[in-house]
């Protein structure tokens, strides 16, 4: 956080009034703590101010102000992320797009819908369902969280395997740049114009600008839906399960694996079915057409038993279906039963690696007296180690943190990446030459100087960072007010 | 071109791999001829010769199958060409990953076969499969029918190697099919007609080859009721992987003889899924006019694409118009109508459901007048912007392309595809003066 002189700060204050109305503006230190930071709690940064704009121009206006003071700027919508990336790291505004949550216009025959980026994103799925319709990529806090924010780090969830992660979704968005202009990236059509900004925006972190209107798909609700509990003895047979089920020619809508740990958690909590001494278990979901159904279904069952599953079956109504699922996007909180707290990594591999390493994650977590829960986009080789840690104890969490970073070299060396869905932000920024070389790290550079080159815009994400970059970084562990308040949960 | 730059580039890929002097006749575009047409046969090879020619100022173009020779503005310059033809290894493939990665001179054919004898495919199926290389199908940004169900190049491509404009190797994405680390680098290569960077190498998502497929044709007395079934159709429980519409003349280019306008539908999956819905399209799309569904043959597949072209003969020219969906059909006869009142003739073809269209435009008799040809094309363009969307050419004659910008006007977005262009290539190296915005 800067240390803005009181009479500047006050005549800044009046000025954002002036542009967002009264009311629209937070500059005490108390009210900013809840800005402070998202769902990865172990970055904190504080603004002068945090705004709250309700249309393009106030945002236009609020970027251009940030531009003429030299204040950094960054867009927060319902601070889920999960990698520090809407922090003011390095103070300045927080412009909170929470007030612009409209579905502004759904054209069905089109099949596309503009909506706000501070719409809650389930609730375009609620907005469009009536008429038989949904948005579909489904991060896991898909109830609390954004689809501006799912923008700035094109979010996936467990459906991706079959529909894709959020770009494959959205056709064109209304920017304001960070110099203030507002302009179109794409638009309604299929094909943009020219290269794909709208691409290259979407996973951007923030860091190109603010999207204040977003053009996306909707699809057709399917006509049938089939979710496959499949039970393993070993961890090896269910990953040779995902590996087996692919290989079969079939892809599902979604592969979700859920280890003992988690298991047991998420039964002490909820009791949603899963058998407690498994040492692993799949949810798999198939959709489409209700011809082939079955048919599709008996491949599945196939697979895993051929793999060595102890035990596979079908939920028998929606009433099972939605209770295995509570189970898979409730596990985060039930970690709460056994631990007082967690770190939630996000790795890639590719899928055939699986065996070796969880095999691996579990031996970094032992090496460092951690443990360490799974619950993931198997399907998708999308990782989630959950590091289960005590903040109180000296000297834990600073382990926690060197197993995160072994776990990233790990998923890095097998071809991986070190974000399936998840972002850089601050936490990953300095892993990211575990994957990029100089040359890649540079080229990306130049693109983000094409839309952000006067570098206000959330400065200190994505690339690595000198470690004089602000006051963000790691500290200990405190609940943050969403997690506390129940509204959110880490996935 | 100075003979130093021209030995040097022997020197780096060997003579063999240099054409020069009547050699390049394949090479020409509008009219103009390539210094050299140069052939690395390594991706090291590549970033010496873009280092090499960026030395020495001269412009590289990248060069795949040559099917898209046609479409950009006129180049200003001469080149090198620089033919991606020698890399063509599948680099790797497991099918239990369901991805590939493979230099981008392989043809989509061959990358194709190789992937179908493991019981995959990508799913992608531009025209032209055995000529199309496929970094030029990213570069171009190609697509065909089965879009409807499975997107194009920026659903399926997740790692890319390119050569940049200074000669260096560069690799965005990766090679899992979830990543968000870094910028979605590949994003930008797609359809940017190499003027950010060369392709070298992608990989890309693959998808199990189906159980089976089908494509059938259902006949109609006028475009508008082939477009309202279009809408049907996408608002029912049907999961066409293809909905081509086509009137007249291009539905008689593929065979369906007759019919003022023609819905081509294709399924797949299972075999009883694609029986179902084969049973339910006459449900679907009867009501609004649809009808005898017939079977096409297989091979329809790869000439659906070509139909507008292959309609008449040669065309003079050929515009790819994108719009909404629900307009299609209407710019389609509006479009005919406006190159009828000027003595033309036109076919028209289009992937209905994701609303791309393509026309193809010719002279009744053997005079082409370029006046005539450039105001329908214009007339064109405006109702694709009328749509909502925007139409550019994708082949046209010298003279048009002088009095007809070749691409749509992409408003203040083009400022940020200029700055990008500036940034990545400053010295304008790759291919310039083709691409939209005047890049």
């Amino acid at each position: 956080m800067s240390s803005m002189p009181p009479p500047r700060k006050a005549a800044l204050r009046h000025e954002l009034e002036t542009i967002v109305g009264g009311g629209g503006v937070l500059s005490d230190p108390e009210e900013l703590l809840v800005y402070e930071s998202d769902g990865l709690t172990l970055f904190r940064a504080l603004a002068d101010f945090v705004v709250f704009p309700r249309s393009v121009e106030d945002v236009a206006a609020v970027v251009k102000l940030a531009n003429r003071e030299q204040l950094p700027f960054v867009a927060r919508g319902a601070g889920t992320g999960l990698s520090g990336g809407c922090l003011p790291a390095e103070g300045g505004l927080v412009l909170s797009l929470m007030r612009m949550n409209r579905v502004l216009e759904v054209d069905y025959d089109n099949q596309v819908a503009v909506v706000e980026p501070g719409l809650v994103n389930l609730h375009l799925s609620w907005a469009v369902g009536p008429r038989g319709y949904y948005y579909a990529p489904d991060p896991s806090s898909q109830q609390a969280c954004t689809i501006g924010g799912n923008i700035a780090n094109n979010s996936g969830g467990p459906h991706t395997l079959k529909y894709g992660v959020t770009v494959n979704h959205v056709l064109g968005l209304e920017v304001v740049m960070p110099d203030g202009e507002i302009v179109w990236l794409g638009g309604r059509t299929r094909d943009a114009l020219g290269y794909d900004l709208t691409g290259i925006f979407v996973g951007s972190e923030g860091t190109f600008g603010i999207a204040t209107k977003i053009v996306v798909r909707i699809m057709k609700k399917p006509q049938a839906v089939k979710t496959v509990l499949a039970v393993f003895d070993q961890v090896d047979h269910a990953s040779a399960a995902v590996s087996s089920i692919i290989a079969r020619g079939l892809v599902p809508a979604a592969v979700e694996m859920i280890d003992q740990l988690t298991i047991q958690a998420v039964e002490d909590a909820f009791g949603c079915g899963y058998p407690r001494d498994a040492a692993a278990a799949l949810l798999i979901e198939l959709d489409g057409l209700a011809a082939g159904m079955e048919a599709q279904a008996a491949r599945i069952v196939a697979a895993c038993r051929d793999a060595g599953a102890r035990e596979v079956r079908a939920a028998a109504d929606e009433a099972e279906r939605q209770l295995l699922w509570k189970g898979r996007k409730s596990a985060f909180g039930a970690y709460g039963r056994v631990s007082p707290a967690y770190m939630v990594m996000d790795g890639v591999i590719p899928r055939t690696k699986l065996p070796y390493v969880l095999g691996r994650v579990n031996e970094i977590a032992v090496a460092h007296g951690l443990r360490v829960g799974n619950v993931f986009h198997a399907g998708d080789g999308n990782l989630h180690p959950n590091i289960l840690y005590d903040p109180r104890k000296p000297g834990e969490e600073a382990r926690v943190v060197a197993a995160g970073a072994e776990i990233m070299k790990v998923c890095a060396d097998v071809g991986g990446s070190i974000s399936g869905e998840h972002g850089i932000g601050l936490e990953k920024a300095d892993f990211m030459p575990f994957i990029f070389s100089a040359a890649d790290l540079a080229f990306m550079q130049k693109v983000k100087a094409a839309f952000n080159p006067a570098g206000l815009c959330n400065p200190g994400k994505v690339f690595p960072t000198k470690k004089s970059c602000g006051e963000a970084g790691p500290v200990a562990y405190r609940p943050h007010a969403i997690e506390t308040q129940g509204l959110a949960q880490r996935f | 071109m100075p003979t130093p730059l021209l030995d040097g580039l022997r020197a780096l890929v060997g003579s063999d791999h240099v054409l020069s002097g009547v050699e390049l006749s394949p090479y020409v575009v509008d009219g103009r001829t390539p210094e050299a047409a140069v052939f690395p046969g390594t991706v090291d090879e590549v970033a010496a010769v873009v280092a090499r020619a960026a030395e020495a100022a001269v412009p590289v173009i990248p060069w795949g199958g040559g099917t898209a020779a046609s479409v950009g503005g006129p180049p200003a310059r001469a080149g090198v060409v620089l033919g991606l033809g020698r890399l063509r290894a599948v680099v790797e493939h497991e099918p239990g990953d369901l991805t590939v990665t493979a230099q981008a001179g392989l043809t989509l054919s061959d990358l194709q076969a190789a992937l179908r004898a493991r019981g995959q495919w990508l799913s992608l199926d531009p025209p032209d499969a055995e000529r199309a290389t496929l970094g030029g199908v990213l570069a171009t940004n190609a697509s065909g029918p089965r879009r409807q169900l499975y997107g194009t190049a920026r659903d399926l491509l997740i790692g890319a190697t390119v050569v940049t404009a200074d000669g260096s190797i560069v690799r965005g994405g990766g090679r899992v099919v979830k990543n968000v680390a870094g910028y979605d680098l590949p994003k930008l290569f797609i359809g940017s007609y190499g003027t950010l960077g060369v392709i070298v190498e992608a990989t890309l998502k693959l998808r199990p080859v189906p159980d089976d497929e089908r494509l059938v044709a259902v006949r109609f007395e006028r475009l508008k009721d082939a477009g309202s079934a279009v809408r049907a159709l996408l608002g029912s429980d049907l999961i066409p992987n293809a909905i081509d519409l086509l009137d007249a003349s291009a539905a008689a280019a593929l065979g369906i003889d007759g019919a003022p306008a023609a819905l081509v539908v294709g399924f797949d999956g299972l075999g009883e899924q694609v029986d179902w819905q084969v049973a339910q399209l006459a449900s679907v799309v009867g009501p609004g006019g649809g009808e005898r569904v017939t079977p096409l043959a297989p091979a329809a597949w790869s000439t659906l694409p070509r139909a507008a072209h292959d309609a008449l003969g040669t065309p003079a020219a050929v515009m790819t118009l994108s719009v909404l969906p629900t307009v299609v059909a209407e710019l389609m006869e509006q479009g005919a109508s406006s190159a009828r009142q000027r003595g033309l003739a036109s076919a028209w073809s289009a992937h209905a459901g994701v609303g791309l269209v393509t026309a193809a435009v010719r002279a009744e008799g053997d005079r082409q007048d370029p006046a005539a040809l450039a105001a329908v094309l214009a007339e064109w363009r405006s109702a694709a912007r009328a749509g909502g969307g925007h139409a550019s050419l994708a082949r046209a004659p010298l003279a048009v392309k002088t009095v007809l910008p070749v691409w749509d006007d992409a408003g203040p977005a083009g400022r940020i595809m200029q700055r990008i262009k500036a940034e990545l290539d400053p010295h304008n190296v790759l291919n310039p003066g083709r691409f939209v915005a005047g890049i």
